[in-house]
């Protein structure tokens, strides 16, 4: 798990408030939502609002790969990485 | 019994049928006639209204029937004059809009009853404070919050509606000479949405957002018990409330003896739930608010402009949908 993936993952459990959540506990890989880490849409919103404030980026909420981006944590890591080079 | 509650058109269906087609309408023959020679013209399209639409009246007449049941005021039982009454309410509410959008009701004709000084914050935020949440209903006028973004003096107001109608409704804004209030268009909560709004805040505008109407296409509704019986409330603006982490306020603005009072209610501190308890919180919300509306209706019980069928148990997959 690299810097900006753990980071993130924590975001995660600060975010949304996951009290017996450790940031071990949430693999990159791991899927965040249905089965895996078990999020929401309300809670992807609550997440998505996190991500945007803290990193100063901008999720479009039309682009189809929205949904891609934040199936795991991985996947976030990989998209903030993206957006903060762009 | 059973065709009537089973397939009453969805209230956005009826395209603002009362209100956008006749605010345009009156707006031009109000320019042309004046209010006064108007008013008669408008009580005759309401009473069209009343004898033609028969499922307005029936769903009129479920409300006074459940409001009496609710108090326990045989006054308020509904017969036909009180029925016909509150189409006539109507009347007089789009006349008085159309005052309002004119800027003919001015604020110093209002009275403010504002027991935990929301005003004051609204104020504030003016000098940096953050904004909040006003959630406004369809009983009595909800135009008024024209006059609440006068309250405000310069707090930029915006007012989410779920509307297609949002351009043609800012263009009579316009016309009106509105600067401080803005129409928003929010048919999904979605990110970049929510990133907007959270934006507006923080630069200390606030939002205002209809509690009372749930919208067709999003499944995210929560029945509470109001006046007695079952109906689905929406659960966008307090899935908002909680995201944005922001106070709610509640307003509404009733006609008392010819004339406006707006009622600000401090509502909520700051909106907060533990992610466990999301849904039972958000109802639990929702029901103090039904029972605000409800204390509220008897204030002004003829001035309840829902007119479709307000009591609509949700369908089972639409609750499932909301869980």
């Amino acid at each position: 798990m690299n810097a900006l993936q753990q980071e993130i993952a924590q975001l995660i459990i600060d975010t949304l408030n996951l009290e017996d959540v450790t940031v071990e506990d949430i693999p990159p890989t791991l899927p965040l939502f249905g089965e895996g880490l078990g999020l929401d849409s309300v809670d992807a919103l609550e997440l998505a609002l996190a991500l945007q404030k803290r990193y100063d980026i901008r999720i479009a909420s039309d682009s189809k790969d929205a949904r891609q981006h934040f199936t795991t944590v991985a996947n976030l890591a990989a998209f903030v990485q993206a957006q903060r080079n762009a | 019994m059973n065709e009537h509650v089973m397939h009453e058109r969805h209230w956005s269906t009826h395209k603002e049928r009362g209100s956008l087609f006749l605010m345009r309408l009156t707006a031009f023959c109000v320019r042309i006639f004046g209010r006064r020679l108007l008013a008669p013209v408008l009580y005759l399209i309401v009473l069209y209204f009343f004898v033609s639409a028969r499922s307005a009246r029936r769903n009129i007449r479920q409300y006074q029937t459940y409001l009496a049941d609710w108090s326990g005021r045989d006054a308020l039982r509904p017969t036909l004059g009180r029925v016909f009454g509150q189409f006539i309410a109507f009347a007089d509410n789009l006349l008085d809009r159309l005052d309002v959008w004119r800027g003919r009701l001015r604020f110093e004709q209002v009275q403010l009853i504002d027991p935990s000084g929301v005003r004051p914050r609204l104020l504030r935020s003016q000098q940096g404070g953050r904004g909040e949440i006003l959630v406004v209903t369809h009983l009595g006028n909800p135009d008024v919050c024209r006059a609440m973004a006068e309250l405000g003096e310069q707090v930029p107001l915006n007012v989410l509606v779920h509307n297609r109608h949002v351009a043609q409704f800012n263009r009579l804004l316009g016309e009106a000479g509105d600067r401080s209030m803005r129409l928003i268009q929010v048919s999904e909560l979605d990110t970049a949405m929510m990133m907007d709004l959270s934006q507006r805040l923080e630069r200390g505008e606030w939002l205002a957002i209809a509690g009372d109407r749930v919208p067709l296409h999003d499944g995210r509704r929560v029945t509470v018990d109001f006046l007695g019986h079952p109906a689905a409330f929406p659960q966008g603006p307090w899935l908002l409330a909680g995201l944005l982490r922001c106070p709610v306020n509640l307003l509404c603005c009733l006609k008392v003896e010819g004339r406006y009072r707006i009622y600000l209610d401090h509502f909520l501190d700051a909106a907060h739930w533990e992610r466990g308890q999301r849904d039972a919180t958000i109802h639990a919300w929702v029901q103090r608010y039904a029972d605000h509306l409800a204390r509220q209706c008897l204030i002004a019980p003829q001035q309840w402009f829902n007119f479709y069928a307000y009591w609509q148990p949700a369908p089972l997959e639409e609750v499932r949908d909301a869980n």
